[in-house]
């Protein structure tokens, strides 16, 4: 399921886009598989250059957005980069380090985590972070008062057992005493450390590398250097301007006409076109994001183990790939988060095999299937070319576009079938989103007795190797009876003047939101 | 609305049509409001659930419902909201958490700003355009620059935006900007260069009917007995273009810049999509793919408005401009003909032998 | 005799032959197109090729096929929206124009609101609200036309009504009906179908913008204004695949308007 936060939101969401369209399952390319890299400019200055006012283009489609910390809208996700520190951060490769925090441990069962900041930090209001402020952010994520979509990652919490330790200390335990282990990868996202006077409105104010000047919904948002920000000599630029777009050929032309700097998550059409202008640079960032489809198997003919085997057996992958993502991704076998050191290697490579796919149809009294496939408009070419794989298989799908807020609306989990996607995340955090129980978004409504209670043992299973078992266990579940068709995994591509430095490619999917390492060169 | 004829000799004649009008525009947009809002109750999914996201409990989202008065029958709901607007408050978006009003303040003042870069760049390129090929009826430059607008007329709209945007992407075409981003933080006038390509993408689509409009009026005007009078009574034919034939052609030309404001204002949608411009047909689209109910209401009242008030200017326009209306005794006269105009003041000249 | 003095008005006479020869692009192409609008043939952005004249377009269809393929809905559409706002709108306007009390001026009122509400809120609502199906959208633009019809017939029927052979005819004592069918309908023809020609460029405009836009016919089916959207990001990569649709919509919209201009210069010659 696109998730909120699932950066293809960002890439051209609008109906009434007029380029962006149809385009967004092609955003997230790259080439082959492999390393990072970066095609373009290549005698740039290596040392960040201070000064300048660094414009960023987004898409944001038709939604106005926000700044709330722990319920962004729309581009609210990326400008929280700027506004909001964590008590961790990304590293590249999708695992965490930390960021505000000095100390962040979970004890030996991992039914407590005690988590400690470092010393003398400030908010952008001057007034310094104690661990009042770190309790107040975590429970208005959870207040169910605020209703945020993203509260759910970090369900487990129990709102009434945090406690402050001392004023930079505060212990974080879960609810009926469970264990949890993923709690950086779930609260790193929506975490943003806000002050007990915070208002998303009136009052946006975090710890982030940049600081709010000024905010128009829907148009641009300024922001100029936080002094104080936590890590020394950071951000470079004097200032950061986010300019929201509708589409991306608009933007595309922005960016080539000087307009823009960066230009954040390109589509895979206009790769070639940028990587022809000297004056621009093309990052590829080979991600573990995953596209694919939700088989809903609360639903007939979904309901078949047997139809949900048969399905993942009739999408050619290679295909998907090539022409829904414009050949910028590599194929994935039906499970999320390769990268993480708990994946189960050992599953053999689902293949595409329409005998087997229409042998099974027939066991299952399911031939001359016709299904409907709901996706929002943005999302429609893997769909497409998923049915015109299916139609050789003697299966009809029905592609229907619908608004995004009529796909994420009341119905959003009763569509039979449904593209999904989750950007790069550990297999517990991923979970999380998609089919574990208490998912956020499961629109598969996928819920087998063993796989939950597997996935809930290793929730709280601290020790790397015993979740690895339990969570091979889980994947093989996954593999053979789930509800998800994970056809492959994406790669974003960012694209910018050669002027702009600190951008690299890397494995998640925000290469080009880390405003604290992005700097111009101006001069 | 026949007003009754309570004309005295101090108040203009077309004063109490004028009235008339004015109430009869307002009437119009309150009906459109009316409609428009029972229209919007029609939306799937609903506001509540706009505001709090796909996540909400269903209990969070039926509270809100409450809170927001959104359960009241229709009605209830569109009379306090009728109420509300007129203490000039316009409510608060849903999606944006900003004030109604300035939200459409701003994209409005974009569209109007639009607007008139289009007037001013149309309507003397129209006139110029009109009159030298009425004059040179039949010429070859009269049927290669018919051809030529014929063509223009022909061309969807957003066929041009697009390709006037592609060509100023080019990294050798520097001259104007290729999107229109403007700085919120700058008064307009000081990045009028965004504003260029939009006005000229509109202005290409709507100058091939007010040409027209102007060229066959001058036409008409050009043939008409008085101007055949003034010809052998041996006036300069300067004057006679100048002093008696223009003047005249530009009634009807008054009716089509307000057709073609009314078409702008509303419809300059595509150009804005295809060119990134903050304007108000934007917003709106956004505002329904929201569900963002305030402001959908708030920019269809300002739009139907505006429409109003373009109308209105232009037949009172007409009116002054045409002695025989200005000194209309009845002001039912007037009305019978307001939209006759054209065949109204022209018919004696058709039917002399 | 009618027509074929028609026939004469070379701008008539051409406008007709463009118009006729989309038509006949838009309905015998589905049966010339090589492959079928949802094959994927070729490879993404595929360059023309002596297979694939025009090249392959953002899913590797081929471009040429679903050109063939994509006229038949903006020509169906454009001519169910023409004419259903030309009939509503002649008998609306006809009754108003013939009836000259309370119903005149409501029908008079009644198109005064529609034409003050602007056709981007109408379309959006409807599309929001009801859903994007192709016949919604033909409605939609139909009743957009609609009040224009309504005035135009109203205004030609009133200047007809009030000449010498109508008052003929009706001292002559024939039917309300006869005199309708017989005197006035003939005589309000002329604009009206000048009026439809200028209908169908415009709603050509309009239903390829829509679908442009997103609004109209959903992928994977074949149409030419879908066709741009789709292709716009390979423009500079494939531009045919943007560029012949392009061209096949102005020609289609200008095809028409040379044969409404020719009617309306026509019809004008002749009075003169």
């Amino acid at each position: 399921m696109p998730n909120e936060f699932s950066r293809r939101v960002f890439l051209g969401n609008s109906l009434a886009v007029g380029g962006g369209l149809l385009l967004g399952s092609s955003l997230l390319s790259g080439c082959g598989g492999g390393e990072p890299a970066v095609v373009g400019a290549i005698s740039r200055p290596t040392q960040p250059v201070r000064g300048g006012r660094l414009r960023v283009g987004i898409i944001d489609g038709d939604q106005a957005g926000n700044l709330d910390a722990h319920k962004p809208s729309g581009g609210g996700i990326i400008r929280g980069w700027a506004l909001y520190s964590k008590f961790w951060e990304w590293n590249d490769d999708v695992s965490t380090r930390l960021g505000l925090a000095e100390f962040a441990e979970p004890n030996a069962d991992a039914s407590a985590w005690t988590i400690r900041i470092k010393p003398g930090l400030e908010f952008h209001h001057g007034k310094s972070i104690t661990a009042d402020d770190m309790l107040f952010s975590i429970l208005r994520l959870t207040d169910p008062k605020l209703a945020s979509p993203f509260a759910g990652l970090v369900g487990a919490i129990d709102r009434q057992a945090l406690r402050k330790l001392d004023e930079r200390t505060i212990e974080i335990r879960f609810k009926q005493g469970r264990s949890f282990f993923p709690l950086d990868e779930t609260l790193i996202a929506f975490g943003g450390i806000v002050p007990t006077d915070y208002h998303p409105v009136s009052n946006p104010v975090g710890a982030g590398p940049y600081r709010l000047k000024s905010f128009v919904p829907g148009q641009r948002a300024l922001f100029s250097r936080f002094e104080n920000y936590f890590k020394p000599n950071q951000p470079y630029a004097d200032e950061l301007e986010i300019i929201e777009f509708k589409d991306q050929v608009s933007r595309v032309a922005a960016l080539r006409a000087g307009q823009i700097d960066v230009a954040s998550g390109v589509q895979a059409e206009h790769s070639a076109l940028i990587k022809a202008d000297p004056r621009l640079q093309l990052v590829v960032s080979p991600t573990t994001s995953f596209s694919g489809f939700n088989l809903n198997t609360a639903k007939a003919p979904f309901q078949d183990e047997r139809v949900r085997q048969a399905f993942r057996l009739l999408a050619d992958r290679q295909e998907l790939i090539g022409r829904g993502l414009n050949g910028f991704g590599r194929i994935a076998n039906d499970l999320y988060s390769p990268q993480d050191p708990t994946y189960n290697h050992a599953i053999a490579q689902r293949g595409h095999d329409l005998d087997q796919a229409r042998s099974l149809l027939r066991q299952a009294g399911a031939s001359d299937l016709r299904v409907e496939l709901t996706t929002t408009a943005n999302e429609v070419n893997a769909a497409l070319v998923f049915a015109q794989q299916a139609k050789k298989a003697g299966v009809e799908v029905k592609v229907t576009p619908v608004d995004s807020s009529v796909f994420n609306g009341p119905q959003k989990e009763q569509w039979l079938m449904s593209p999904g996607s989750t950007p790069a995340r550990g297999f517990l955090a991923t979970g999380l989103h998609n089919d574990a129980p208490l998912a956020i978004y499961n629109r598969s409504n996928f819920r087998d007795e063993r796989f939950s209670e597997l996935f809930t043992q290793a929730l709280g299973q601290p020790d790397l190797e015993r979740r690895k078992q339990l969570v091979h266990e889980a994947q093989a579940i996954q593999h053979q009876r789930g509800g998800l068709l994970i056809w492959g995994f994406t790669d974003v591509l960012d694209a910018a003047s050669s002027k702009v430095g600190g951008l690299h490619g890397e494995q998640t999917t925000f290469a080009s939101w880390r405003f604290d390492s992005l700097w111009l060169n101006h001069a | 609305m026949p007003e009754p004829c309570a004309r005295t000799s101090r108040l203009p004649a077309w004063l109490p049509w004028f009235i008339g009008r004015l109430g009869y525009g307002l009437l119009t947009a309150w009906v459109i409001s009316l409609v428009v809002f029972i229209a919007t109750q029609a939306l799937p999914s609903d506001p509540a659930r706009v505001i709090l996201g796909p996540e909400a409990p269903l209990e969070s989202v039926l509270t809100l419902r409450e809170q927001l008065g959104l359960n009241r029958p229709i009605l209830v709901q569109y009379f306090s909201w009728l109420g509300q607007v007129l203490r000039a408050d316009l409510g608060i978006s849903l999606d944006s958490n900003q004030p109604v009003a300035s939200i459409i303040f701003s994209r409005f003042s974009n569209t109007l700003a639009l607007l008139a870069g289009v007037l001013v760049l149309v309507v003397p390129l129209a006139l110029s355009i009109g009159v030298s090929l009425a004059l040179r009826r039949d010429s070859r430059l009269d049927r290669f620059g018919l051809s030529a607008l014929i063509f223009l007329k022909a061309t969807p709209g957003f066929l041009l935006a697009i390709g006037l945007v592609l060509l100023f992407s080019m990294p050798q075409v520097n001259l104007l900007p290729a999107v229109s981003i403007l700085d919120p933080d700058k008064a307009l006038w000081q990045q009028l260069e965004y504003l260029l390509l939009p006005i000229f993408a509109l202005s290409l689509s709507s100058l091939p009917y007010l040409a027209r409009m102007v060229r066959a009026s001058m036409i008409e005007a050009l043939d008409s007995d008085y101007v055949s009078a003034a010809r052998l009574r041996g006036i300069a034919e300067w004057r006679i273009v100048w002093r008696h034939t223009l003047p005249n052609a530009l009634v009807p030309a008054i009716q089509g810049v307000a057709l073609t404001l009314r078409t702008l204002i509303g419809g300059a949608l595509l150009a804005e999509v295809i060119f990134s411009y903050p304007g108000i047909g934007t917003q709106l689209n956004s505002a329904i793919q929201m569900r963002d109910l305030p402001l959908v209401q708030g920019v269809v009242l300002v739009i139907t408005l505006g429409v109003v008030l373009i109308n209105l200017v232009a037949d009172l326009l007409t009116v002054l401009l045409t002695p025989k209306l200005r000194t209309a005794r009845r002001a039912t006269l007037i009305q019978r003909n307001r939209r006759g105009i054209q065949s109204w003041w022209r018919r004696p000249a058709a039917k002399a032998p | 005799m009618f027509y074929a003095r028609w026939w004469r008005e070379p701008q008539i006479r051409r406008g007709a032959l463009v118009t006729l020869a989309i038509v006949l692009l838009a309905l015998f192409g589905p049966w010339l197109a090589p492959h079928a609008p949802t094959d994927m043939v070729g490879g993404v952005y595929g360059t023309p090729a002596s297979d694939a004249p025009l090249g392959h377009d953002f899913l590797g269809h081929d471009v040429l096929s679903r050109l063939l393929n994509g006229g038949l809905s903006i020509l169906w559409m454009s001519l169910a929206a023409a004419a259903i706002a030309l009939i509503v709108g002649t008998v609306l306007g006809l009754l108003a124009g013939l009836s000259r009390q309370r119903l005149d001026q409501a029908i008079t009122w009644l198109a005064d609101v529609w034409l003050a509400f602007p056709d981007l809120i109408l379309v959006l609502l409807i599309v929001s609200m009801l859903g994007r199906a192709p016949w919604l959208i033909v409605l939609t633009v139909a009743i957009a036309f609609t009040p224009g019809v309504i005035r135009l017939a109203r205004g030609s029927a009133v200047a007809v009504a009030s000449q010498e052979f109508v008052e003929a005819a009706q001292m002559m004592g024939f039917s309300r009906t006869r005199i309708l069918l017989r005197e006035i309908l003939p005589n309000v023809l002329t604009p009206l179908l000048v009026h439809f020609g200028n209908m169908l460029t415009w709603g050509i405009g309009m239903l390829s913008g829509l679908s442009y836009l997103g609004y109209g016919v959903a992928p994977p089916a074949a149409d030419w204004g879908l066709m741009i959207n789709e292709n716009q990001a390979g423009l500079l990569v494939q531009p045919w695949a943007v560029l012949a649709p392009a061209l096949l919509i102005g020609v289609f919209a200008y095809g028409t308007n040379i044969f409404a201009e020719g009617i309306a210069r026509h019809s004008a010659g002749e009075r003169r």
